[in-house]
């Protein structure tokens, strides 16, 4: 067989490492076949090829040294940063728990909805680094570098394509093999200055006339920063040509600027091309999500799942929506719709459990458990502990709950949630010294929760610490305005310290 | 805005830099120039640094230091010399200064109070060195029991205070020389008009003291003209009527009462009772206006009957009288906690002024050639000058309407036709389910009651709560690597008993990190102090991957820890390759 045509066809089958050998034995007999050499380009390109549109995360670096947000303090409901308006409908923060950015808890683990954005260096530094979150904290060059890059793979005989002798100008003249060598460079070796050379070399010498080359450029200016400058690359290539992935791309130039109404106005552009296009309707579903309109997030959601039944995401978002509105048993629906399409883990069972325990349906919630247990990753462990310490607490035994929540403490000794729930158990148990340890170091891990504070404040009350109760109660308020129990303690608080 | 069609901003300052309150400020013509001056006793830092400061418009023109803090300053004319120039009268401590053309011209001492008997004798046995010092100490700490802190003299309170004995040598040492004397303070001060009540007639000063009396004094002679005593200590006093044919003292106390003084009388008549302690005190016409802690306004008449009531939307800080003649109205304005400064004409709002911080003082009155001027000054040291514009009108607007419907309607969660398919399943097959549920429980039980123990036994538990060592411990991970500081909190959660021989100790993977301090002795531990132990902690691996670190806390020389805590480490910062 013609070992060329075999590359191609291992190249289809995406049989990336046998193309790459084939295509260097080739090179070595004729290293001037532009056929054969732009095949490797592509094979190397495509092991290590990520999309962006999706994966992207600010790093810690990026969120605090942030300088293109425009208004540093934003009118509630036009910035991803502000706090959650109290009004915002849908459940309230009492029952739906919120991330650590005060952003109510997601239906699934994507980029940027765990940690959110931090207000201050002090609480960046602290709160998303306590052992156990996935978030990344370096800036996104780091990150990129990991994430999909083959800089740090070994490779014998050298770099496949020396970037410093390359010249730029000749092969940004031949189109034929331009675009793979970009994406060569932007991907695999992720060398950002040499790939926007080569973008604003090609796009000259075709006159400005061609919108690959413009979103392209794009997305070197993106990832270099430089968001003004992509915004009108991207613009400029949707005049010449519309396309989804530069609509979503335009869209996250100005998530970046922290603009989500611009950014909602390019996707409905972009929807009023592409009818029904399930990327574009996530991407609004979400960031609906960040500005805490979570009724609107689910109506996206929702035709995400008419367009796409499988849409893995909005069946978790709407399922999660829907338990924490108190409707378990649609959301167990939505779940088992999961399950059933192949997604086996930890959390889905766990989800499941927690469902059919509050939809009354007992006979499978400990089974659930029990299958979330065996299938936990140490990272997820903790959670299920948890949850079962939860349930043991539903069925009323205290000393089964107690257990369960100090497991999820040595999975995880970061569990606010936890040291919450056991501060809870040991001030009934009597243990106030105890319990106030546990809600101090609650309150201390995890500083988006209030209920700590309200309980430590409660708990002060009670033992005549008027002064403490006054000053913590004030600090539970603070993170959650609409709290009826702490208002009502400061009232009587404050009737206490204006009686005679 | 509201405020501003009726106020104009004559002056503003933020950085004045003033300390004080609605007592310690007055507007008077210090110089019988028809212009009128500000008065401001500063009370500087709170503890050095008071100042007398008077303004001129908007310049400061003269300052004088004060020696101890002011309570209250008051201008009035002692003479009938021409030009009719008015005193001031500082209140500080046991004492009154009296300035006249801003220099010091009098200082009036308050009596002193009879000092304990057995306090006298034992001060006099120790300045004869009859007695040590721990026995001074003892004899006066009983007699403290006995009559309480305020009976004894402030000499005996600050030596009681000396924490050590060797200071309290030092203080007997120093101070057993000089003569015992039980001074009081002056807690609040106003003016009285002796005989004529015309604008600058002469006026007596009134005195509201620590030892709960009033006093009168003669402006020229400075005697004490009459001394009237009340149950409590008086905070706020208003007067009128004139010394020489009738007067009405209606007095404030710290108790909560009111009480009112006429002439003749020896003790104050209980007028009224508030449900809080009152933050000011205004009379006007014939009602008596006071605003309490809890957010209330209450009106009285003279002879105490409530009148009316209003909650306000936020605490009151300071409380000010204005009084226009031009329009014959007496307002009330209110400075709120929530920066504003609301004016009530009888129970009505009728204005509110906007400020940028809380407004700790105000006065109102003629400043400069203005008669209705507005001073303010703000908690942050501002200093804010409003005029009233002469076309302001306060009208009432009756817009009370009725209270809004209060049907509000609950919002129920509908239930699903899933639900009730749900629940027809779990009607039916009830006793099944239950048995499942059972049986899954004691499964969940048992494993549980296993990985609890298995947990114990190893100890990786990051608290402990057995009996002879109650700890916690949790950890932080701070920086962006590839230095990490590694933070470690240990508290003692028992009620009583410390800790001793503990330690932490640092375990990884000395491939990938490289720690500084992989051992930390930590000293005895307090029962309910956080110890805090920290290290530093290097990424070393060449492939910026992260790993886990474990910290244990062992006690002594036992090979088991006590608590263990696994970290997960974030990745480190990979800078890109050039």
């Amino acid at each position: 067989m013609d070992p060329l045509f075999l590359a191609l066809s291992c190249f289809r089958r995406r049989k990336f490492d046998r193309c790459i050998k084939i295509c260097t034995e080739l090179l070595s007999k004729n290293p001037y076949d532009q056929a054969v050499w732009s095949l490797k380009t592509r094979a190397l390109t495509e092991q290590v090829w990520v999309d962006e549109c999706d994966g992207e995360e600010e790093g810690l670096a990026d969120v605090l040294m942030d300088d293109n947000t425009i208004a540093s303090v934003a009118r509630p409901g036009t910035s991803l940063r502000t706090a959650p308006p109290s009004s915002a409908g849908g459940p309230s923060q009492t029952f739906r728990p919120s991330t650590q950015s005060g952003r109510p808890l997601s239906g699934v683990v994507r980029p940027g909805s765990q940690g959110g954005r931090p207000g201050t260096m002090d609480q960046a530094l602290r709160t998303p680094r306590t052992a156990q979150t996935a978030r990344p904290v370096s800036a996104t060059s780091g990150r990129h570098v990991r994430l999909g890059t083959a800089s740090m793979i070994q490779v014998g005989e050298g770099p496949f394509i020396n970037l410093a002798r390359l010249n730029v100008a000749k092969y940004a003249a031949q189109q034929n093999i331009a675009k793979a060598l970009f994406e060569y460079i932007y991907f695999h070796e992720n060398d950002v200055r040499h790939a926007l050379d080569l973008a604003a070399q090609a796009t000259q010498v075709l006159e400005f006339k061609d919108w690959w080359w413009k979103v392209q450029l794009g997305r070197c200016y993106y990832r270099l920063g430089l968001f003004r400058d992509a915004e009108k690359q991207f613009k400029s290539a949707l005049k010449l040509q519309d396309n989804i992935n530069t609509y979503l791309l335009l869209g996250r130039v100005y998530i970046r600027l922290d603009q989500p109404m611009a950014a909602l106005e390019v996707y409905r552009e972009g929807l009023d091309k592409f009818p029904g296009e399930v990327t574009l309707l996530t991407a609004m579903a979400r960031i609906y999500e960040g500005l805490h309109d979570l009724p609107k997030a689910v109506k996206y959601y929702r035709d995400v799942l008419h367009y796409d039944a499988t849409h893995v995401e909005a069946i978790a978002c709407t399922a999660t929506t829907h338990f924490y509105s108190d409707q378990p048993e649609v959301a167990l629906r939505f779940y088992r719709r999961l399950l059933q399409m192949g997604i086996y883990n930890c959390e889905i069972f766990n989800n499941l459990g927690l469902c059919c325990f509050y939809a009354q349906q007992y006979d499978m919630t400990l089974t659930c458990f029990e299958r979330a247990l065996s299938l936990a990753t140490d990272r997820s462990i903790a959670d299920v502990w948890y949850n079962l310490g939860h349930v043991a607490l539903g069925i009323g035994d205290i000393n089964l709950a107690y257990q369960c929540f100090r497991l999820a403490l040595v999975s995880d000794n970061d569990h606010g949630e936890s040291y919450n729930n056991l501060g809870v158990l040991e001030y009934r148990r009597g243990n106030l010294e105890t319990a106030r340890a546990f809600f101090m170091t609650a309150a201390n891990l995890s500083p988006h929760m209030f209920q700590p504070h309200y309980n430590h404040a409660k708990l002060a009350h009670k033992v005549g610490d008027l002064q403490t109760s006054f000053i913590i109660v004030q600090k539970a308020l603070a993170l959650f305005p609409e709290h009826v129990d702490s208002k009502e303690l400061l009232k009587t608080l404050e009737t206490h310290f204006h009686t005679l | 805005m509201a405020d501003n069609e009726r106020w104009l901003t004559a002056h503003h300052d933020p950085l004045a830099a003033l300390y004080t309150f609605s007592s310690c400020m007055a507007l008077a013509d210090l110089h019988g120039d028809g212009e009128a001056k500000l008065i401001i006793a500063d009370l500087g830092t709170g503890a050095y640094n008071m100042k007398l400061k008077v303004y001129k418009g908007t310049n400061l023109m003269s300052e004088n230091t004060l020696i101890d803090l002011p309570t209250g300053v008051i201008t009035f004319h002692m003479d009938t010399t021409e030009p009719r120039v008015p005193a001031v009268a500082v209140a500080s401590g046991s004492y009154i200064y009296i300035y006249k053309n801003l220099r010091p011209y009098f200082k009036f001492t308050l009596p002193t109070l009879e000092v304990n008997p057995a306090e006298f004798d034992a001060w006099g046995q120790a300045r004869d060195d009859l007695l040590d010092v721990s026995m001074l100490y003892e004899i006066l700490d009983s007699l403290r029991q006995e009559v309480g802190e305020c009976g004894l003299t402030t000499r005996s309170q600050r030596f009681l205070m000396c924490p050590d004995h060797t200071s309290q040598t030092a203080f007997l040492d120093q101070h057993k020389g000089f003569i015992l004397k039980r001074q009081t303070v002056v807690t609040c001060v106003s003016t009285l008009k002796k005989s004529h009540s015309e604008d600058d007639a002469i006026s007596c000063l009134v005195l509201g003291t620590e030892s709960a009396n009033i006093f009168i004094l003669d402006p020229e002679a400075f005697t004490i003209l009459n001394s009237m005593s009340l149950p409590s200590v008086p905070v706020f006093l208003s007067v009128t009527g004139l010394y020489d044919v009738e007067y009405r003292i209606i007095v404030a106390c710290r108790n909560g009462q009111i009480y009112t003084l006429k002439r003749g009388t020896k003790i104050g008549r209980p007028t009224a009772e508030l449900t809080s302690q009152p933050v000011g005190l205004i009379r006007r016409d014939k009602t008596v206006i006071v605003a309490t802690m809890d957010h209330h306004l209450h009106s009285f008449n003279n002879k105490g009957k409530r009148l009316w009531c209003i909650k306000l939307p936020g605490a009151v800080l300071c409380l000010e009288c204005l009084e226009l003649r031009t329009l014959s109205l007496t307002l009330v304005a209110l400075a709120l906690a929530d920066n504003r400064v609301l004016i009530y004409r009888d129970k009505h709002l009728v204005d509110t002024i906007h400020t940028e911080d809380r407004v700790s003082a105000m006065r109102f009155g003629r400043f400069g050639r203005e008669d209705n001027t507005l001073v303010l000054v703000l908690k942050g040291g501002g200093l804010v000058v409003k005029i009233l514009k002469r076309t302001a009108r306060f009208d009432i607007q009756d817009a009370d309407g009725p209270s809004q419907g209060q049907v509000v309607k609950l919002n129920i969660p509908k239930k699903t036709k899933l639900f009730v398919d749900q629940t027809m399943r779990e009607r039916e097959n009830c006793v099944l389910m239950h048995r499942v549920f059972q049986h899954d429980l004691y499964r969940l039980r048992l494993s549980t009651a296993r990985s609890y123990v298995q947990a114990l036994e190893t100890s990786s538990n990051p608290i402990s709560l057995s009996q002879t060592e109650p700890l916690k411990l949790s950890a932080q991970v701070l920086g962006l690597g590839p230095t990490f500081k590694l933070r470690v909190e240990l508290q003692n959660t028992s009620p009583s008993c410390p800790s001793l021989h503990l330690a932490v100790i640092f375990h990884c993977d000395d491939r990938v990190y490289s720690v500084n301090k992989s051992y930390i002795q930590i000293p005895i531990l307090v029962p309910g102090i956080i110890h805090v132990a920290e290290t530093l902690l290097t990424c070393v691996s060449e492939l910026g991957i992260s790993d886990t670190v474990r910290v244990f806390v062992v006690k002594g020389k036992s090979s088991r820890p006590l608590l263990t805590a696994v970290i997960n480490m974030p990745v480190a910062e990979v800078f890109m390759a050039a």
